[in-house]
C-alpha cells in the first residue's frame, strides 16, 4: 500500500506543480482527473474499466487540495462554502465528509447557516466551524434548535451560547442527553454550583465534549499523585480548565519540576494554576537561568520576588531583560550551554 | 521575473548547522524543522500570490481555450453581504482552483527532504548538521568521511546508575573524597595513549613498514573503518566536589560510548561515576557559535545559516572531500 501511496504522491505532485505554475495553468480539470484515474487503475489493476471513479474515495492518498481543486469550479456548494471561508483542503481529510458535502445543494444548508448567523456567530467563525466539523451540516435544523433550547433552558445567556458554539465546533453535533450527562458529570465530580458549571462551559467549551477518560485520568493525577484536595482541584478547574485537556504525563513532569526542584508549595500552584500548563523544558530553561544569576526567589514575602506567571508568560526578550535583568544575548548563550 | 516562493524553495538546499537541546530526539527535531520551514514557505507563497488579503482569488490567465472559467453568479441569498465581497463583485472570471483555501499549503512536509550528518542521542545536546534537499548528499559525504568531533562531558563521582546516566536507577555507591584533579588527568592521559597505539594496530598498515612511518610522521591518523571509536585527546577541564568535566576529541563515538567512558574513569579511580550531561561542542569545522537555536528557526535565519555553512565548507574542503588518512 505504501508503494502505491508513493506513486500517487509523485503523480499528484507533478500535476499540482503543472497546474499551479499559473502561466500554463490551462491543464484542464477534466484532463488531470482522467489521467489520474488512469494511473490509479494501472496501479491497482482494477477490473472496473469505466473512467468515472469517485475521487473522494482516494482523497486520503492524494495531495491535500487535489479533490477540491478538481471539483470547485463545477460545484456550486463548494463555491458557496468557499465564500464562508471554509478550508476545503481540510475537509478532504475525511473522505466520507467530502462525499457527503458534494452531494449537498446550497439550499439544504442555507437554513443551518442562517440559524448559526442568527445566534450571533461571526461569518469567519461559521467557516471555521464547518471546516472543523463538516458533519454539522448533516444535523437537522430541528435538532439544532432543540440543542440551543436546552442551553437556554439551563439559563445560558445568548453571549454564552455564541461563545460556546464559536469555540467548540462539535458541541452542536452532540445530543441534548449527551451534553446533559457531561455537564452533570462535571457538576457532580467537582461539586460545582450551577453558576460554576455555566462559567466552566463558557470558559472552556471544548472540555465538556472532551474524552471523559482523559479528564478522569487528570483528576486522578491531580488528586492522588500531586496531592491536591477537592477544594483546591475545584479552584484549579474553574481557574484553568484547559489543564484537564493536557496529557497526564506532561502535567506530572511539570509538577515534579515545580515542586521538587523549584520548591514551590502546593498553595502557590493553586493560586497560579497556569504554571502547570507550562512545559517542563521551558520551566527548566528559565529557572536554571535565574538560578545561575541568583534570582530564583519565588517567595512573595521576601525581596526580589519573581512571580510565577511572569516567569512563564513573557517571551524570551521580556523575560531576559525584565525578569532576569540580563540581556537576550546572555540568555541565548546560556541556552547553548545547557 | 515574478516574485514567487519557488525561487526561495529552489535556493533552499544545502547544509545547516543547528543546536540540539538535550532530551529531544534528532528525529523529532528534524520533523519540527520541516514543519516550520514548510509552514513559513506556504505562508510566504500565499502572501506573494495574493498580496491583497481581501482579494484572495486569482484571476484566470487570459487563455480562450480554458474551459474551466466559472462565472460566479451574484447569489441572492442572505449571505451575499457577509461573504467575502471580492469573489462576487470584483472579478467575474475566476479560477477557483488556485484559491489558497482550496489547494491548501503549497509545500507539504513530505516535499522537503532532510537528513542529518551526525547522530546525537537523546541525552546529548550540541552541534547538529542537517542537509536540506540536495544538501542531503553533502550530509551523506560528511557522515561517511567520519570527521572528528569534540564533546564536553560532565560526570559525577560516587554513584553508578544502571544506564550510566543521571536519569537511571542508582545501583552502586562509593567514596570519592580522595580523588583530585591530578588523578583524573593521569588516568585520562593513559587512556589517550592506549587509543593512539590502537589506531595504528587497526589502521591496516604493518607497524614496521615504511608506510606506517610516513603516516606517523604526518601526525594522528584515522581508523580504517567506522566501527571503532578512537579518542585523540582527553582533558579534564575542571573538578569540584563530585562533579567533573572532561573534553573529548574523538571519532566514531556515540552517546553510549561516552557514558561508558565516564563509567570506566570512575572504576579506574577506584570509585564509581555516572554521566550528567553530554554536549557536542564541535563537529569538524562547525562549532557552537554557528549553531542555530530551535527558537530562532525561520526562513530568514535558516537561509543565512545555510550561506554561512556553505562558506565554511568551501574553506574546509576536506570535510566533504577527504584525500588522506591523516587527521586534519
Amino acid at each position: 500500500m505504501y508503494r502505491f501511496r508513493f506513486i500517487f504522491r509523485k503523480i499528484e505532485i507533478k500535476y499540482i506543480r503543472n497546474a499551479s505554475s499559473a502561466v500554463e495553468g490551462n491543464v484542464s480539470c477534466t484532463n488531470t482527473s482522467t489521467e489520474l484515474v488512469d494511473n490509479q487503475q494501472n496501479a491497482l489493476t482494477k477490473a472496473d474499466t469505466s473512467k468515472r471513479i469517485d475521487l473522494t474515495a482516494i482523497s486520503k492518498i492524494l495531495r491535500p487540495g487535489a479533490v477540491s481543486s478538481m471539483y470547485v469550479n463545477k460545484s456550486d456548494i463548494l463555491q458557496q462554502l468557499l465564500k464562508l471561508g471554509v478550508e476545503l483542503y481540510k475537509l478532504e481529510k475525511d473522505p466520507e465528509g467530502m462525499k457527503f458535502i458534494l452531494t449537498l445543494k446550497f439550499e439544504d444548508i442555507k437554513d443551518t447557516i442562517i440559524f448559526l448567523k442568527e445566534l450571533g456567530v461571526e461569518t469567519q467563525q461559521i467557516g471555521y466551524i464547518i471546516t472543523k466539523n463538516p458533519l454539522l451540516l448533516k444535523e437537522s435544523l430541528d435538532d439544532l434548535k432543540v440543542r440551543i433550547n436546552y442551553l437556554q433552558y439551563k439559563k445560558f445567556t445568548p453571549e454564552m451560547i455564541t461563545r460556546i458554539i464559536e469555540n467548540n465546533p462539535v458541541w452542536l453535533t452532540h445530543s441534548t442527553k449527551e451534553i446533559d450527562d457531561r455537564l452533570g458529570f462535571f457538576q457532580k465530580t467537582f461539586s460545582l454550583t450551577a453558576n460554576n458549571v455555566r462559567a466552566l462551559a463558557t470558559q472552556c467549551p471544548r472540555l465538556i465534549t472532551y474524552q471523559m477518560d482523559k479528564v478522569k485520568l487528570n483528576l486522578f493525577v491531580l488528586k492522588e499523585e500531586m496531592g491536591f484536595n477537592d477544594v483546591e482541584i475545584k479552584k484549579i478547574l474553574l481557574n484553568k480548565p484547559n489543564l484537564f485537556k493536557n496529557s497526564q504525563v506532561r502535567l506530572l513532569k511539570t509538577f515534579e519540576y515545580l515542586h521538587n526542584t523549584m520548591k514551590i508549595p502546593l498553595e502557590t500552584i493553586v493560586r497560579e494554576p497556569e504554571v502547570l500548563s507550562c512545559r517542563e523544558k521551558r520551566l527548566k530553561e528559565r529557572h536554571s537561568f535565574l538560578a545561575k544569576l541568583g534570582r530564583d526567589q519565588y517567595d512573595p514575602k521576601q525581596p526580589n520576588y519573581v512571580a510565577l506567571t511572569t516567569l512563564i508568560k513573557e517571551d524570551d526578550v521580556v523575560f531576559s531583560t525584565e525578569v532576569a535583568k540580563s540581556s537576550v544575548q546572555t540568555f541565548n548563550n546560556f541556552l547553548k550551554s545547557i | 521575473m515574478p516574485h514567487d516562493s519557488l525561487l526561495l524553495w529552489k535556493a533552499l538546499q544545502g547544509i545547516i548547522c543547528v543546536y540540539k537541546p538535550a532530551e529531544i530526539s534528532v528525529k523529532s527535531l528534524r520533523k519540527k524543522l520541516i514543519t516550520k520551514l514548510c509552514k513559513d514557505l506556504s505562508e510566504l507563497d500565499v502572501k506573494l500570490r495574493h498580496p491583497n488579503p481581501k482579494l484572495t482569488a486569482l484571476p484566470v490567465s487570459s487563455d480562450p481555450h480554458t474551459n474551466s472559467i466559472v462565472e460566479t453568479e451574484s447569489s441572492e441569498n442572505a449571505l451575499e453581504d457577509i461573504s467575502s465581497s471580492a469573489i462576487s463583485s470584483g472579478i467575474s472570471h475566476i479560477d477557483l482552483r488556485y484559491h489558497p483555501l482550496v489547494v491548501g499549503p503549497r509545500y507539504l512536509d513530505e516535499d522537503l527532504t532532510v537528513s542529518w550528518s551526525n547522530f546525537l542521542g537523546w541525552n546529548t545536546s550540541g552541534v547538529l548538521l542537517f542537509g536540506l534537499r540536495s544538501g542531503t548528499q553533502y550530509a551523506k559525504f560528511i557522515r561517511e568521511n567520519r570527521s572528528t568531533r569534540a564533546y564536553r562531558v560532565t560526570g559525577s563521582f560516587g554513584k553508578a546508575t544502571d544506564n550510566g546516566f543521571k536519569t537511571g536507577k542508582v545501583v552502586e555507591k562509593s567514596t570519592w573524597k580522595y580523588i583530585n584533579q591530578n588523578h583524573i588527568q593521569q588516568i585520562l592521559s593513559a587512556m589517550q595513549a592506549s587509543h593512539q597505539k590502537k589506531v595504528f594496530e587497526i589502521s591496516g598498515v604493518d607497524i614496521h613498514s615504511q608506510t606506517a612511518y610516513e603516516l606517523a610522521a604526518k601526525g594522528p591518523i584515522r581508523p580504517v573503518n567506522s566501527e571503532v571509536p578512537i579518542i585523540y585527546n582527553l582533558k579534564c577541564l575542571d573538578y569540584e566536589g563530585p562533579g567533573f568535566t572532561i573534553e573529548v576529541q574523538c571519532i566514531n563515538e556515540n552517546e553510549n560510548y561516552l557514558t561508558t567512558l565516564i563509567h570506566d574513569i570512575g572504576i579506574r579511580l577506584h570509585s564509581t561515576a555516572h554521566t550528567t550531561a553530554i554536549k557536542c561542542i564541535r563537529h569538524s569545522c562547525f562549532t557552537l557559535e554557528h549553531a542555530l537555536l530551535p527558537k530562532h528557526w525561520n526562513l530568514q535565519n535558516i537561509t543565512k545559516n545555510m550561506d554561512m555553512c556553505s562558506k565554511l565548507l568551501r574553506d574546509n574542503e576536506s570535510v566533504i572531500n577527504q584525500t588522506s588518512a591523516v587527521l586534519n
